[in-house]
């Protein structure tokens, strides 16, 4: 059942590239279906409606994997994401064959991201962490265009670096624990905790996803490859790419294969203020829309890490929460900065102003998006950061608790200036003809403001269901 | 555990590797040459090689070695073609390959 969540879209993406003449537009809809098809699907497991089924049928694959509350809010967020990332695309590119390589290696690039989410091998995550990291260098650069080949070539060495540490990582740890499987790794490192290879390889693999996710100080590249790439290529890389090839996996490996130790929380709280603090000034100094949104990602992402290195178990389900919402309303955004550089052909937020009025849904979204990542009650953002907090001052963490409501004050700031120079305020004269973005781009900005507001107010529904059962992986 | 012959093997290895590890380095961080920057990630991921033959000989899974080893020379090759194209489509812009000229991006 769970090898579907790969082998179906695997046996698609052959489907679409049989030789001879065949239609994008069947691909589109096909890929369409299918992300709606696994968001569903998640959804249904959590609810526990179809789990006794899903048990009896999961072993059929030939790579170990795992279904947990977990990896069931990240296949939602792929579908969720990759759907918006889809419909975004073929409204953005302009070009037929653009639009079939863009679809295809969309489609790379989930089967990767949903085999991630579902390995227990500590291999196995690295081909796939690696088969996203091969799709996205493409996608970036897919229209040859200067800037974006510099900023996939950046994303590319540094990535490869990340793995490099990876696998001297995994070489140690074979040669502690003889395996790769999350288990046995899992047990061999918490029987020999105080050898020095043992910290030397946790230390080394922490090191290569920190790279991964772009925390500070290893988060160079990630402004450049999210503002150089194409549109739709930033909001699939922003929204969901490198979220899952670095932070969920981190997720993964801290609670399931090295165990929490004080050493590791310290580091992971460490590195998620300093990149919660770093994100959100560089953020402020920016005035280009999506190097804006880039910035804030890394801030964002600081908090899932700080929440991660907390380890209660509501703080990991807080960091998971916020994981979700961090996908939708960085997609949103992501997807508003795409209408606004496809529609007033600029995304330099000093060249624009009063956008809102000639387009309002783009306007309304990003507002609904910006008071959600801000933390504003009662938008899901709000919630997610409110448990973490929580779950920061409950386990005495009072300074880095402080940081994080500190810096959600700056998130505020420097969002409510974007909405200033972007959507509100005096329309400048060059954009009077500018028109609301088509249907590709309103329909899922629409939607994912819709996630937003409904997860904000039927939180407790979302909580019982998807968020409180990930506490259960602590275990 | 180890013996302390297999000890001994492991550090000289390892040593090895650790020297090419700190070469590829190196080559990519000291190069202004977009081609030298890829021969050092392919040194490092050499190194990393080494060391997973050798952990694997040392702990008796020499299949489970050799098993991540090929798939991992795959995976080397699809990113050094992917690499290799990037770099083609920047010769093609910049009509030269040294990281000087890849300054627009800033901030």
């Amino acid at each position: 059942m769970l090898s579907l969540f790969v082998s179906i879209p695997f046996l698609s993406l052959i489907v679409f590239n049989i030789p001879g003449k065949h239609s994008t537009r069947l691909a589109l809809f096909w890929s369409a279906f299918l992300f709606i098809a696994q968001s569903a699907l998640a959804l249904l497991f959590s609810t526990g409606i179809i789990n006794p089924v899903a048990r009896q049928l999961s072993r059929i694959f030939i790579f170990k994997l795992s279904l947990d509350p977990l990896s069931l809010l990240l296949l939602l967020s792929i579908g969720v994401a990759a759907f918006a990332a889809l419909l975004a695309g073929n409204n953005l590119f302009r070009e037929k064959s653009q639009k079939s390589n863009f679809i295809n290696l969309l489609m790379v690039a989930v089967i990767g991201m949903n085999a991630t989410v579902l390995a227990a091998d500590l291999f196995s995550v690295y081909i796939f962490m690696e088969i996203v990291a091969v799709s996205s260098f493409v996608l970036i650069s897919i229209q040859k265009d200067r800037l974006a080949l510099e900023g996939a070539f950046k994303y590319m060495v540094m990535s490869s670096i990340a793995t490099c540490l990876m696998l001297v990582s995994i070489a140690l740890i074979i040669l502690v624990c003889g395996d790769t499987d999350f288990g046995v790794v899992a047990s061999g490192l918490c029987a020999q905790s105080g050898n020095p290879i043992v910290k030397l390889a946790i230390g080394l693999f922490l090191c290569g996803l920190f790279i991964k996710s772009g925390l500070v100080p290893f988060h160079g590249w990630l402004p450049d490859a999210y503002s150089a790439a194409p549109s739709a290529v930033s909001v699939l890389l922003a929204g969901i790419i490198t979220k899952v090839t670095g932070v969920y996996v981190l997720m993964r490996l801290v609670i399931s294969v090295f165990g929490i130790n004080p050493a590791i929380q310290n580091l992971l709280m460490l590195a998620g203020a300093v990149s919660i603090a770093f994100g959100a000034l560089a953020a402020l100094t920016q005035h280009d829309f999506k190097r804006m949104l880039a910035y804030s990602s890394i801030s964002q992402v600081g908090y899932i890490i700080l929440g991660l290195g907390c380890a209660t178990p509501l703080a990991i389900a807080g960091a998971a929460f916020h994981f979700f919402n961090h996908t939708i309303f960085k997609t949103l955004l992501f997807i508003n900065a795409a209408a606004v550089e496809k529609q007033a052909g600029s995304i330099h937020m000093d060249n624009l102003g009063g956008l809102s009025e000639k387009m309002p849904v783009t306007g309304a979204t990003s507002v609904i998006a910006l008071l959600s990542t801000a933390g504003i009650p009662p938008l899901a953002g709000f919630w997610s950061k409110l448990i973490i907090i929580m779950a920061l001052w409950s386990a005495g963490n009072f300074a880095y608790a402080y940081i994080a409501v500190i810096f959600s004050v700056v998130t505020l700031a420097y969002f409510l200036s974007m909405q200033r120079r972007v959507f509100f305020g005096k329309l400048a004269l060059s954009l009077e003809s500018v028109k609301e973005a088509g249907a590709g781009i309103t329909i899922p900005a629409a939607l994912l403001a819709g996630i937003t507001v409904a997860a904000g107010v039927g939180f407790f529904w979302v909580l019982d269901k998807l968020i409180l059962p990930i506490q259960e992986i602590l275990r | 555990m180890m013996t302390p012959e297999l000890s001994q093997v492991f550090w000289l290895y390892s040593i090895f590797a650790a020297l090419l590890f700190i070469t590829g380095l190196y080559c990519v961080l000291a190069t202004f040459n977009l081609i030298r920057v890829l021969v050092g990630v392919e040194i490092l991921i050499k190194a990393a090689t080494l060391l997973i033959i050798v952990c694997g000989q040392l702990t008796g899974r020499q299949a489970l070695a050799q098993a991540i080893v090929i798939t991992l020379i795959v995976i080397e090759v699809v990113i050094m073609v992917a690499a290799g194209g990037v770099i083609l489509c920047l010769y093609k812009h910049n009509h030269s390959i040294d990281t000087r000229k890849l300054k627009n991006l800033k901030g």
